[in-house]
């Protein structure tokens, strides 16, 4: 049984005619690196709002662990599955970058010091310490993307979906992304990459769906990539 | 119906005027009805109230039940002991301060129908400073973007693992007033940003404006402009004495 599965599913935006989704039917296990690649337009993040419960689906269904994904709550989803949004603004709520890091793991009842520990190793590995107290609609666009990130893994989700997640970051910080999704693909936890950056889904990806119009036009696997290089 | 700008804005004034000054139900309910009979005329989708009014919902729940709790008079429904819980006033009052905001939000839709340009035009030519009119105009505009920032953060909290429902009252008062302080300082950056956009793309750089287009008065519309207010006054004063 696949980790989430996406059966016919078609999606249709309240008041438009036209659907943004049509029959898609997709599977992804909890293991490697998959990118979601296509034009601007095409309904990478409307697929990826279906896939964690933010959006419900016209037709069709999506199954996480193998139940209706309308039978969970968002909360419930959160805990299996770490979002990142495309724009970082949407997702930080908190008085301060330490905060933000902690929000998740405090609220899933981890112990101070562990929180601590772990919001210290998330700041230091995304180079945010300097920002620690710093209120997070402050930062730069790249730093919001990297609090974003830094954020969502902070929960350690079973799986992970990123919208996005290299823009605004420079050439070394993509180069620190990609080295923790990989160690995070070793480590037998599955991800879903939206990007536009070509260069970084070549190296990670070993799988990749190209969308176009709202259809899968083409699903393909690549080998040598990501969790394969130990 | 098509009404001048101005009109629509009087109703609104009006309607929002007595919803406040209403307690009882009864009225609400008519003033209620009233509101959506005049958006109906000018074709609104009703939906759109619902779908303002949905993120609001818990909030209005918790203000009928600290009423229901803390209003008590009239007859005793349910008691624990000798300590009235459930009221019959207080069971009104709940529904009047939830219909208040209903009836409010309903006639805050009256200046969904007609547009934002128009909305100024109407503002500048009863001689209100362009300025204010558009600080007015952004005010309003802000409005759903606000209420989108929080539904948002009330998705982002929900998916970093916290079920909201399942947070004890407390607990959950004291998160949403910490999550409100970013949020309000954030619209507080956005309308700074946007400040900064605007001048540089040369807002008030000339003394005076120039308009292409000027909003005229019917006679239906100056009826509705005397007679709104004057019945509002009235039903005030009524309600007053």
């Amino acid at each position: 049984m696949a980790f989430l599965e996406i059966d016919q599913v078609s999606f249709t935006y309240p008041k438009h005619d036209k659907p943004v989704l049509t029959e898609i039917d997709l599977q992804f296990d909890r293991a490697g690196i998959t990118a979601v690649v296509g034009p601007n337009g095409c309904g990478k993040t409307t697929l990826t709002k279906l896939m964690i419960g933010v959006l419900q689906a016209t037709e069709g269904e999506i199954r996480l662990t193998g139940r209706p994904i309308a039978d969970f709550s968002l909360a419930e989803i959160g805990r299996r599955v770490g979002y990142v949004f495309q724009n970082p603004d949407l997702q930080l709520f908190c008085g301060t970058v330490a905060e933000e890091v902690g929000f998740g793991p405090a609220n899933l009842g981890y112990e101070p010091a562990a929180v601590a520990e772990r919001v210290g190793f998330y700041l230091d590995y995304f180079e945010l310490t300097a920002y620690r107290n710093t209120f997070p609609m402050h930062l730069s666009h790249g730093e919001k993307q990297r609090l974003a990130i830094a954020a969502v893994l902070a929960n350690e989700p079973d799986f992970l979906i990123l919208d996005e997640p290299t823009t605004g970051l420079d050439a070394y910080r993509k180069r620190l992304l990609e080295d923790y999704l990989k160690k995070i693909a070793r480590s037998g936890r599955g991800m879903i990459l939206v990007s536009h950056d070509t260069a970084f889904v070549d190296r990670v990806a070993e799988r990749v769906i190209v969308l176009e119009n709202g259809r899968v036009i083409e699903d393909s696997r690549r080998k040598g990539k990501a969790a394969d290089e130990a | 119906m098509k009404l001048d700008p101005r009109a629509k804005m009087v109703m609104a004034l009006c309607l929002s005027g007595l919803a406040l000054v209403y307690n009882s139900p009864l009225h609400l309910l008519l003033l209620l009805a009233v509101t959506v009979a005049l958006l109906l005329s000018f074709r609104f989708e009703l939906s759109a109230i619902g779908s303002y009014l949905k993120p609001f919902l818990s909030l209005m729940l918790f203000l009928f039940l600290i009423q229901c709790l803390f209003s008590p008079s009239g007859r005793v429904l349910l008691a624990v002991g000798t300590l009235p819980l459930v009221t019959t006033g207080g069971l009104l009052t709940g529904a009047g301060v939830v219909l208040r905001i209903v009836v409010v939000t309903a006639a805050a839709m009256l200046l969904a129908t007609f547009s934002s340009r128009d909305f100024i035009l109407g503002l500048v030519q009863w001689k209100v400073p362009y300025e204010l009119a558009f600080m007015v105009f952004i005010a309003l505009r802000f409005l759903p973007v606000f209420r989108d920032e929080l539904v948002n953060v009330v998705t982002a909290v929900q998916l970093r693992g916290v079920d909201l429902k399942k947070v004890p009252w407390g607990q959950k008062i004291a998160m949403y007033s910490r999550l409100l302080f970013p949020v309000i300082y954030g619209a507080m950056l956005k309308a700074q940003r946007l400040a900064v956009s605007m001048e540089s793309r040369g807002f008030r750089v000339y003394p005076r404006r120039t308009y292409l287009r000027r909003l005229n008065f019917r006679f239906v519309d100056y009826m509705v402009m005397l007679v709104f207010p004057v019945i509002t006054i009235m039903l005030i004063v009524l309600q007053v004495s």
